[in-house]
């Protein structure tokens, strides 16, 4: 134990007694350009919480009426071109907003047909099959990163 | 650029020269790298910079940049290990690993003047492996005790001592052959 003591005291004054180590002098310039960079970056590039007020509310309002928009055109049933149906569903006039819906019913309508045509156990295989492949494509992926990129243990297990 | 602003970068400019060194140390011993450890130095000072107003006159500055500085480069390891780990073999249980032979070169370090056995000194530390070097480090440079270390790193407590314990049984035939003493070293 006596002995572990003095290696250790030996080996912490050898360590504390080294300069710090020189910064390389490339770091000074390269921090100076990262942060005349950023000044440089168009305001919409920075963080969120860094855009003008108004960006940032008129940003949020917009978020908010593309959702009330999207819940209102999932909602409404396809509808003429008269005026009850307008003061019923006022989106409806917007050009593409009937297309769209018709769009978004022939999809569920398709969907529904496929599940009745096409029997449970061949979706479940589909899946799996799906899975499969995923799992042979990762492997693929990672056998050839060991075998082309390996690199050097000791930089990176720490532990 | 205005006047202030110009004049807040060359404060910064100045702030940056008094501890670089001192960040990029942190970050080299830990990492082992230099090119790393300018990555991270870099995004020290970035951070700094957008707190510098607090900073420039806070006398705990340098406290703060350093810790900054280590937790990014352990961050850094970190991410590194579990991609590696990822798409790695596992390598054996380093518990298991024979001890690290550091190289003393055939010169005799006595004749060396106290800059070149510094030099040699960092270089057998940034040539330990990395589950020696970081404990080392944050042990002896950054004074965290055996438990902080611990937690910190995810590891049990023995294997830091073990960790640390092997890591200066390395470092030690180089340290005898530059005779480096205590009573030296700290004068």
């Amino acid at each position: 134990m006596d002995q572990e003591r003095t290696i250790e005291r030996r080996v912490h004054e050898a360590l504390r007694g080294l300069p710090p180590a020189r910064a390389p002098r490339t770091l000074e310039a390269r921090v100076l350009d990262a942060i005349e960079g950023r000044a440089a970056a168009p305001w919409w590039r920075s963080s969120f919480a860094q855009w003008p007020w108004a960006a940032r509310a008129g940003f949020l309002g917009a978020s908010l009426a593309l959702v009330l928009a999207a819940i209102l055109i999932g909602q409404a049933p396809a509808v003429g071109g008269s005026f009850a149906a307008f003061q019923a569903h006022p989106l409806m006039v917007v050009p593409g907003v009937s297309q769209a819906q018709a769009l978004l019913a022939t999809f569920a309508v398709l969907r529904t047909a496929l599940a009745r045509a096409i029997p449970t156990g061949w979706i479940y295989f589909a899946f799996l099959l799906g899975g499969l492949l995923y799992a042979l494509l990762f492997g693929l992926g990672t056998a050839a990163y060991r075998a082309l990129y390996l690199g050097t243990p000791a930089q990176v297990s720490y532990r | 650029m205005t006047s202030t602003e110009t004049s807040s970068s060359s404060e910064f400019t100045i702030f940056m020269r008094a501890y670089q060194d001192m960040v990029f140390s942190t970050a080299v011993r830990l990492t082992g790298n230099e090119a790393q450890a300018e990555d991270i130095a870099q995004e020290v000072f970035l951070k700094a910079y957008q707190g510098f107003d607090q900073l420039r006159s806070s006398p705990s500055a340098g406290g703060w940049l350093k810790t900054v500085a280590r937790n990014l480069a352990l961050n850094h390891l970190s991410r590194y290990r579990k991609r590696w780990r990822f798409f790695s073999e596992l390598p054996p249980s380093e518990d298991d690993a024979p001890p690290i032979d550091v190289p003393v070169p055939d010169t005799m370090l006595l004749d060396l003047t106290t800059a070149e056995r510094g030099r040699q000194i960092e270089a057998a530390l940034r040539g330990l492996p990395g589950h020696q070097r970081v404990p080392l480090v944050l042990f002896h440079f950054e004074e965290l005790s055996y438990e902080e270390i611990a937690a910190k790193l995810g590891v049990s407590l023995s294997k830091v001592k073990t960790d640390i314990r092997r890591g200066r049984e390395a470092l030690l035939p180089l340290l005898e052959a530059s005779g480096v003493t205590p009573d030296e070293s700290t004068g």
